[in-house]
Parts: structure tokens; C-alpha cells; sequence
């Protein structure tokens, strides 16, 4: 795939009044891929597709399609086609109408129209809906006749904002993968405005994800999964768990100092730019492993914790405990559930467990703070 | 025993509420629907015996009057609904924010106006030597010799759109700001124009509250007397003013009575084609 040269963005920055909205947003889209905006309620994602589509203008920065600057160009003259979460549908006009309006403005002929109208049902599963106004459908096929309009002009970019929140969520699960199905088939380009992690990682090739106006960080699904670049991404990506620890690098290793609730260990440094002093460690419950405390666990390189379970749960598939580590309270899934009050040992694979040199938070943090007195006395 | 009732509550209770409601039931029967069906039934009244007299002798005198009416006031509703969808389309789909404000800010002022003010006003400005005839010549627009008088059936339609489109703009602004914005940037996003935008998108979505505002400006406009009388006192005028004539002049009830019951038949089957579109659109 051309990384560059598809689609854009430079340098990309929106203020709403005071208020900074998005900050030096650099992106570039190949041809075919789809991209999912991810990021939390306010993060500035829907307004960079706002801003993509043309109905915002950016304060700074450019827009480039195919090498040619769009970045104030009136939305229809963009190639790109916008799904609103909303649907938008037209209440006055008929399924066909709605879809077929993008094509009636382009002063297409009427037998044309019903044509590709028609061939953009049977494509979406609406045939026979046509003379249904969309009061009368149900939410999965509004939202398949809001595609339908956009992908009735044949727009070279589809951007999809939130097009799955208003459904059930069993309809949801089969919409997601029809929908990457039908990108695919089309070869369409499609940006994705999403806040559900899961949603973006099983429709797209990429993954963009948004905190405060800034790109945290973009790859391939596997990629923000595990390997976070920040403690911000590792948290939106479900590592939850978080405990501050003191270490120091050491070769290609990282040396972790005993704590309230672990024993001093190294850990591989993967390459990550740890400095000595406290790290922020995250890790996701299912990475965990739980052992009976007198058990001595050690499964290849990794941490382990020592505490108590405070309380126990079954949520599907695995029991979730809450264990004290300490003042700190954490989870971990297992396959047997561990009475409360058991005392247990916590295993975390150095793989999942991800670290990040977090300065400000020594003083924030007394667990951290406990241990680094002891480790300089 | 009492006869308890299936929802449990005791048959006095019930009487009790009738006899709350009673008041405001006797002061619409009394008031409203009594007079209403007494002028009805007067109407039908030669000289103490019902016959048709008072509808023939209507006809003879007033056709041209009815006609004009009707004429002037549906003239008056289509401008009036051209013009609010003017404003409120400017109010919504305008990209001007000082031009929106000021506009906001102006629209509504005549509806605090008095209909008879109205004639007043206009009454001054749009006579022969009036204000605005004034301006055109100062202007070089107009020689003083081809000035006219608009203070005929123009001015009653200048007055009747003055007065009435800030009250039916306000309706139709406050639909067009409560529908959902998204429709409209759907149709932009797809390359419709501004003008698109409010025929196709826009004024569909409120086309009901349009049709609501302009029955009750047909409605209103066909009850005022104080226009017709203040800028167009000749013949042909409205029915209002034959009425007031026939009452104020003759003592002629029987006449008046039916000129009323013709005006009333106007504004219902205006009312009608509301309910039967209202209907259609609920189907």
C-alpha cells in the first residue's frame, strides 16, 4: 500500500473559540485502507472528521487528496462521503429517494438513479424497502440506507462517524463485520470515528488513537494492543491494573526493586526508554496469572505480586478476582475461582506487563514512595 | 351497597369532578357556543320565519366583496409563507452571524404591533403623498405626477403580510432550529445548495408547522376590520367591514349573520385541509 499521497493531513490543528480542539495532527491514509479514530467522548475525533468531510475548517495545517490541497474546499467537492451516527436520514423521502439524492443532484437521469438506486439495495440487503419512508425501518436498516446514500455518489473516501452506536449490540457484532466486508469488496478508503476499542481493532487495518486533541499513538491493531507507547494508550487499551514500582536499566535488562507486594526482579527492556526512579506498571486482568501464595511461580521472565483476594466474580468464561496488593487494589482473571481472603501470587509475563518512566508520579503515589525510602536507607 | 365502578372509585367522586370542569363548560356554552349557534340560526331568519332571504340578498350585494376577500387573503397567506420561509431559512442556514443577529433581533417587532396601528402606519405611508412616494421622488425614482395611491387592496395585502409574517416566521424558525442538523449536513455533504438545502430539506421537515402558522394567518386575517376599513374604505372591500356596515348602518343582523356564517365556512374549509393533511401524514 502507498503510505503517502492517498490521504493527508499536515501539521492539522482546530480551536473552538478558546478552547484548542485538535493539535499538529499528522496522518496518511493509503488507498483502500480503513482507519479507526479512537478515542474517548471529547478527544477531538469527530471534530477531524468534521474537519476531513469540510464542514470545519482547520486553524492550521492542510488536507491533501491525491496531492491536491482540499483543506477548504466546500464538502461535496472532497470525495468523501459521510455516515452520521445520527443516520441523517431524510424523514420526508423514501428509502430510494434518500438513497438517491446524491445522485439526483448531480443531475444524473431518472433511469439512471433507479438503477444504481436499485443496485445499492440488493448490494445492502434493502430490496423491496424502497417506498418505505424511514420512520418504518428498524435501526440496522436505517443505518444500511445512511450507507447506502453515501456510497451511492461512489465516493473515493467513506467517513463513518460512531455508525454503530445507535444499534442493538447483537445487530451491532454482525454489522461490524459486513460492513468491513462490503469496504473491502468496494476497495473504498474509510476513516472511522469509534470510543469502542473493540469495534476498532476487528473492523481496521489501522488504529489512531486520539487523547486530547493529539495522536497518541497509530499501528495495526496488534501493535496498540501490545506495545502501548504510553501509559495513556495502555489504559484505553485495557491494561487498567496500575502499580508504581521502582527500578533502575540495567544492560538490556530492567531491574525492579522489592516492594510492599513483590520481590526485587529484572525484566527484558524490549527496547523501551525506561529511566531509573518509579515507572508506572500496567497490565490488562487477563494477562495475569493466580497461583496459591505458597505456590513458587516462576513461568519464564516476568513479576510477581503478592496479596490477598478481596472479592470474587464470574462474568463469563473466567472468574475475576479483585485482589489487595497491598494499599492498591488490582484484578486478574483465572480459570479457578480463589475464595476471598486467600492469600495468592499474581503473575504478570514481562510481555504484558508495560512500564513507563512516570517522574511526576513518585510523589503522587505512596506505594512507590514506601519502597524508594527503603531501597536508599 | 354503592355500585363500585371497575376503577374503584365511588360514583360521587366522579360528580365531583364534573363539577369542576362545570364553570369552564358553562362559560364556553354560554359565551361562546350559544352565541355562536344563535347567529347561525339568525342567519336563516327572514322577519321571524326561516328561509334563505338574508343568503340571496348576500349574494346580490357582496359576491364581488366575498370574492375579494378570499382573493386578498390567500394572496396574503402564499406571501406570508414565501416570506417566513425567507427568514427562517436565513435564520437557519444563514452563514452571516451578525446578519443572523440582527435579523433575530428585528423580524419579530411587528407582531407586537396592533392590527389598527398597523392601518395607521401604513395608512401614512403608502398614500398618494405618503412617505413612500415621497422617498421615490426625493430619490428621482418617481415624478410627482406618477405617483399613486397603494391604499386599495395592495396596501390591505402590504398591511395583512406586515403584520402577519413575523408570527408565522416564528413558528416556522423555531421548527426549522429543532430539526436535526445532521440532515442538513448530510444534503450539503452530498452537494446541494444553499436554495436546495431549504426547498428540499428544510421546509419538507416543516412543512406542517408552516401549514399550522398560515391557517391561523388565514384565519386571523379574515377576522380583521380595522385594516380594511382604516386603508381600503370603497367597494370592493371585505366581508368584515360589510358586516360592521350592515350591523352599525342597517341594524340588518339577518344579513350580517350571514356574511359571519360565509366567513366562518372560509376559514373551516382552510381548517379542513389542515386536519386532512395532518391526517394523511399520521397514516
Amino acid at each position: 500500500m502507498e503510505r503517502d499521497g492517498f490521504l493527508e493531513l499536515r501539521g492539522v490543528a482546530s480551536r473552538y473559540g478558546a478552547t484548542q480542539v485538535l493539535t499538529d495532527i499528522d496522518l496518511s491514509i493509503a488507498k483502500g485502507e480503513f482507519v479507526a479514530l479512537l478515542g474517548s467522548s471529547g478527544c477531538g475525533k469527530t471534530t477531524l472528521l468534521r474537519l476531513l468531510a469540510g464542514f470545519i475548517s482547520p486553524s492550521a495545517g492542510e488536507v491533501k487528496v491525491r496531492h491536491r490541497d482540499v483543506t477548504y474546499l466546500p464538502p461535496d467537492k472532497r470525495g468523501m462521503a459521510l455516515v452520521f451516527q445520527s443516520y441523517a436520514l431524510w424523514p420526508h423521502m423514501t428509502v430510494a429517494q434518500n438513497i438517491g439524492y446524491g445522485l439526483k443532484l448531480k443531475g444524473i437521469s431518472r433511469t439512471e438513479i433507479a438503477a444504481r438506486v436499485a443496485a445499492m439495495q440488493s448490494l445492502l440487503g434493502l430490496d423491496g424497502l424502497e417506498a418505505r419512508k424511514p420512520q418504518a425501518l428498524s435501526g440496522g436498516q436505517r443505518q444500511r440506507v445512511a450507507l447506502g446514500r453515501a456510497l451511492a455518489i461512489d465516493p473515493e473516501i467513506l467517513l463513518l462517524d460512531e455508525p454503530l452506536s445507535n444499534l442493538d449490540a447483537r445487530i451491532r457484532l454482525t454489522v461490524r463485520h459486513e460492513l468491513r466486508a462490503l469496504q473491502k469488496r468496494l476497495g473504498i478508503t474509510a476513516i472511522h470515528v469509534t470510543h469502542d476499542r473493540e469495534e476498532a481493532m476487528v473492523m481496521a487495518d489501522r488504529i489512531v488513537i486520539l487523547n486530547a486533541g493529539r495522536i497518541a499513538q497509530q499501528g495495526t491493531p496488534e501493535d496498540v494492543y501490545n506495545r502501548p507507547a504510553s501509559a495513556f494508550v495502555a489504559a484505553f487499551m485495557g491494561a487498567e491494573n496500575v502499580l508504581f514500582l521502582n527500578g533502575a536499566p540495567q544492560g538490556d535488562q530492567f531491574a525492579i526493586a522489592a516492594g510492599p507486594a513483590n520481590a526485587a526482579c529484572s525484566l527484558p527492556l524490549l527496547g523501551r526508554p525506561l529511566a531509573a526512579g518509579s515507572v508506572e506498571a500496567r497490565f490488562r486482568p487477563e494477562a495475569a496469572r493466580l497461583f496459591p501464595a505458597d505456590d513458587i511461580a516462576a513461568i519464564g521472565p516476568g513479576i510477581t505480586f503478592r496479596g490477598e483476594v478481596a472479592a470474587v466474580s464470574y462474568p463469563g468464561g473466567h472468574w475475576r478476582h479483585v485482589i489487595k496488593l497491598g494499599d492498591h487494589e488490582i484484578m486478574a482473571d483465572a480459570d479457578r475461582a480463589f475464595e476471598p481472603g486467600a492469600r495468592v501470587a499474581v503473575f504478570v509475563p514481562a510481555e504484558a506487563l508495560f512500564l513507563f518512566s512516570s517522574p511526576e508520579a513518585a510523589s503522587a503515589s505512596p506505594t512507590s514512595r514506601a519502597p524508594s525510602g527503603k531501597v536508599h536507607a | 351497597m354503592p355500585i363500585i365502578p371497575p376503577n374503584g372509585r365511588t360514583m360521587p367522586k366522579r360528580f365531583l369532578g364534573l363539577l369542576l370542569v362545570l364553570p369552564a363548560l358553562a362559560v364556553i356554552a354560554f359565551l361562546f357556543i350559544l352565541p355562536l349557534i344563535m347567529s347561525a340560526v339568525g342567519a336563516f331568519q327572514v322577519e321571524g320565519t326561516f328561509g334563505w332571504g338574508n343568503f340571496t340578498k348576500t349574494f346580490d350585494l357582496y359576491t364581488k366583496d366575498i370574492i375579494f376577500t378570499v382573493m386578498i387573503v390567500s394572496l396574503s397567506t402564499v406571501l406570508i409563507g414565501i416570506a417566513s420561509i425567507a427568514i427562517g431559512g436565513y435564520l437557519t442556514l444563514g452563514e452571516h452571524p451578525v446578519a443572523v443577529a440582527i435579523l433575530r433581533w428585528l423580524y419579530r417587532w411587528p407582531m407586537f404591533i396592533p392590527f389598527i396601528v398597523v392601518g395607521q402606519i401604513l395608512r401614512t405611508f403608502l398614500s398618494k403623498n405618503g412617505m413612500m412616494n415621497n422617498t421615490f421622488i426625493n430619490l428621482g425614482l418617481l415624478t410627482p405626477l406618477d405617483a399613486v395611491s397603494f391604499l386599495d387592496w395592495r396596501g390591505i395585502v402590504i398591511a395583512f403580510v406586515w403584520k402577519q409574517t413575523p408570527f408565522v416566521a416564528l413558528l416556522v424558525a423555531g421548527a426549522m432550529a429543532s430539526i436535526n442538523r445532521d440532515t442538513i449536513e448530510a444534503a450539503r455533504n452530498l452537494g446541494a445548495s444553499r436554495l436546495r438545502l431549504l426547498l428540499e430539506i428544510v421546509v419538507p421537515q416543516v412543512a406542517m408547522t408552516l401549514t399550522v402558522g398560515l391557517i391561523l394567518s388565514f384565519v386571523t386575517m379574515m377576522s380583521v376590520l380595522s385594516v380594511p376599513l382604516m386603508i381600503n374604505a370603497q367597494s370592493p372591500t371585505m366581508l368584515t367591514a360589510d358586516i360592521a356596515f350592515r350591523v352599525n348602518s342597517y341594524g340588518d343582523y339577518g344579513v350580517a349573520n350571514a356574511l359571519g356564517l360565509i366567513s366562518l365556512v372560509l376559514a373551516a374549509s382552510v381548517a379542513w385541509i389542515y386536519l386532512r393533511a395532518s391526517l394523511k401524514e399520521r397514516a
